[in-house]
């Protein structure tokens, strides 16, 4: 009883200071949250209700009323569609992507870090220019290339296509990480008789696994995001990545079965965005990495 | 000498591969590079060069070549197409608007999530959702809260007093509303990312020197303007860049909101290039609506360069 009696004008006034000052700060990013969350949020509304409830004006948007939830868009999704194929295709595209990726841009940014040659400084420059020569300009160039080279709408046009901006980001990114490891650590085992091959390829490949990964992430993330060369490169159904096969396959002349086109862009949009989440600190410090010494 | 010494033992003792010569930076290193930088000269390269070519040309979808020479007739008649001019003119402002209003909402939330109170996780998380999840993905559920007879816009909007009653604009197919509905959506998509960038830089700011600027009096607007801001200058700069090329090539926005309607009245360069090169075919009409994004990227890419080489590699 006592204690108490003691302990309250103590932390009353703190506690009342507390949520002043943070009350604001809560209102604030509450704000940001819907702000932001909306469109995700009625996703998965539109995704789960009914058609008669969906196109009622009677009925409350925001949530699910007298028909309750569904799952015939998700039936319509999965059964009246490709999407199998084209969720399989974006498998496909990502696997190769990512491959490439890994592939050409671990060398390369390994060198870029560590190793002195002539032009090397210009090349980093100009690899990181690259990522900003944008799609736009690329894109009706490339269906000649991709005409020559018989892919044209076909899912190997893609696998092409996306480590042109793949390959310079996560150079760019994996030349970062490389940069992090202490010098000592090569030399040391270079000392021990290795070649600087083999010193890379024993002691410094394994303790960049850290950013092997996120350079795989990024270029999934990355590839998920295009929309110009899926739909200038690919046009039958069968070749679609899931992106392009939702926002161009539910579409049927001026009906847009948005139950369905909703459940797709759920389906496909949510673990990217999640994945993304979860590796943003490292894309932020990528595209930073020039500017922060 | 004695290290080199005892590498080569070593390597007699071991294996003949790799060979030495391996072991020479200036060696190796082109080497491992030049994979990528293949890559990249022929598939970016190599097609930015036949750009230009095309530009130059009236190349299309249809024929296998590449189209006669018609020299700079493409630009010529470009900048007598009123279309074109509405979709430089868009380009341009949809860009300045949008990165007007991402630095205003991006500089409000980084403050906020500065404060990283207990929840900030999971609050970050969702407001991250429009630069996370792909582009294509939010662009269509734009279109369905922008609908016209279900449009989720309007009844929020009714609900809580903003439109009068009985009044539902129609976002996309008036042309004004659906300039303004695009470039809503650019700044809904680029908010999250301008706050997390400052916030990069924010954090990158020692909490001395801001502590000593509060006791010699500085209030936090000078301290704002005078400390954090040219401090992190060099990130904000890297990140409105990324932003910038992103916003000037994105075509996905208004090619699935409006296709570029009501009456070519919201085409930007990007979907207007995809338009004349792809739907109509004009390859080599369509090349120049894309390349005289050049020039805008150019004065971009000169401060970038400036910028990187202040950088030490």
């Amino acid at each position: 009883m006592a204690t108490v009696t003691i302990d309250r004008p103590v932390s009353r006034p703190s506690r009342g200071r507390l949520l002043r000052k943070r009350a604001p700060v809560y209102a604030g990013l509450t704000f940001y949250a819907i702000l932001a969350g909306l469109p995700v949020y009625w996703m998965i509304i539109t995704t789960f209700k009914p058609d008669q409830d969906l196109y009622n004006l009677k009925s409350f948007p925001l949530f699910f009323n007298e028909h309750g939830i569904t799952l015939d868009h998700l039936r319509l999704l999965f059964f009246r569609t490709s999407f199998g194929t084209w969720a399989w295709n974006t498998a496909v595209v990502s696997f190769w992507v990512v491959l490439i990726t890994l592939v050409l841009s671990i060398p390369a940014g390994y060198a870029l870090a560590r190793l002195r040659f002539r032009g090397a400084e210009s090349l980093t420059i100009g690899i990181f220019m690259t990522y900003l020569v944008p799609t736009t300009l690329l894109f009706l160039p490339l269906v000649k290339v991709i005409s020559f080279l018989g892919l044209f709408d076909k899912v190997q046009a893609l696998i092409l296509a996306y480590p042109t901006f793949t390959i310079p980001f996560c150079t760019w990114l994996m030349a970062g990480f490389f940069k992090t490891i202490p010098f000592e650590i090569e030399e040391a085992a270079m000392m021990d008789g290795c070649s600087r091959l083999g010193a890379v390829v024993r002691v410094i490949l394994p303790l960049s696994v850290a950013g092997m990964l996120t350079v795989a992430i990024f270029a999934f993330t990355l590839s998920m995001q295009d929309f110009v060369y899926s739909l200038t490169f690919v046009s039958s159904s069968n070749e679609k990545v899931i992106n392009i096969g939702v926002v161009t396959e539910l579409i049927r002349g001026d009906v847009f079965f948005w139950g369905s086109l909703m459940a797709g862009a759920l389906i496909a949009g949510v673990p990217v965005a999640i994945l993304y989440s979860f590796f943003l600190d490292y894309f932020i410090r990528g595209i930073t990495a020039g500017a922060v010494k | 000498m004695a290290k080199t010494a005892s590498a080569t033992l070593a390597r007699q003792g071991t294996s003949r591969w790799p060979p030495a010569a391996l072991e020479r930076p200036d060696i190796l290193g082109p080497i491992l590079v030049s994979p990528a930088i293949l890559y990249i000269v022929l598939l970016v390269g190599y097609p930015f060069l036949l750009a230009v070519y095309l530009s130059l040309s009236d190349a299309s979808v249809a024929t296998t070549g590449l189209g006669k020479f018609v020299g700079f007739d493409n630009f010529v008649s470009l900048f007598q197409s009123p279309q074109f001019l509405i979709a430089l003119r868009n380009t341009l402002m949809f860009t300045a608007v949008s990165a007007v209003f991402k630095g205003l909402l991006g500089t409000t939330l980084a403050f906020l999530l500065a404060e990283n109170l207990p929840g900030t996780r999971v609050f970050r998380f969702i407001i991250l959702l429009p630069w996370t999840i792909p582009i294509v993905l939010s662009s269509i559920t734009w279109k369905w809260m922008f609908d016209t007879q279900f449009s989720l816009i309007n009844w929020v909007a009714h609900a809580v007093g903003l439109l009068r009653p009985g009044y539902n604009p129609n976002w996309l197919g008036d042309p004004v509303l659906a300039i303004i509905s695009i470039i809503a959506v650019n700044v809904w998509r680029g908010f999250p990312f301008a706050a997390v960038i400052l916030l990069a830089g924010m954090t990158s700011v020692s909490s001395e020197v801001l502590d000593s600027a509060k006791v010699d009096g500085a209030g936090p607007v000078t301290r704002f303007r005078k400390i954090i801001v040219p401090m992190i200058a060099p990130v904000l700069f890297v990140g409105s860049l990324y932003d910038l090329v992103f916003t000037l090539n994105d075509m996905t926005i208004v090619y699935l909101l409006t296709r570029g309607g009501p009456g070519d009245i919201t085409q930007v360069l990007a979907s207007y290039a995809f338009l004349v090169g792809v739907q109509s075919g004009a390859l080599g009409r369509g090349a120049a609506i894309a390349l005289l994004l050049l020039p805008i990227l150019l004065v971009v890419v000169f401060f970038a360069l400036r910028t990187l080489r202040r950088r030490d590699i």
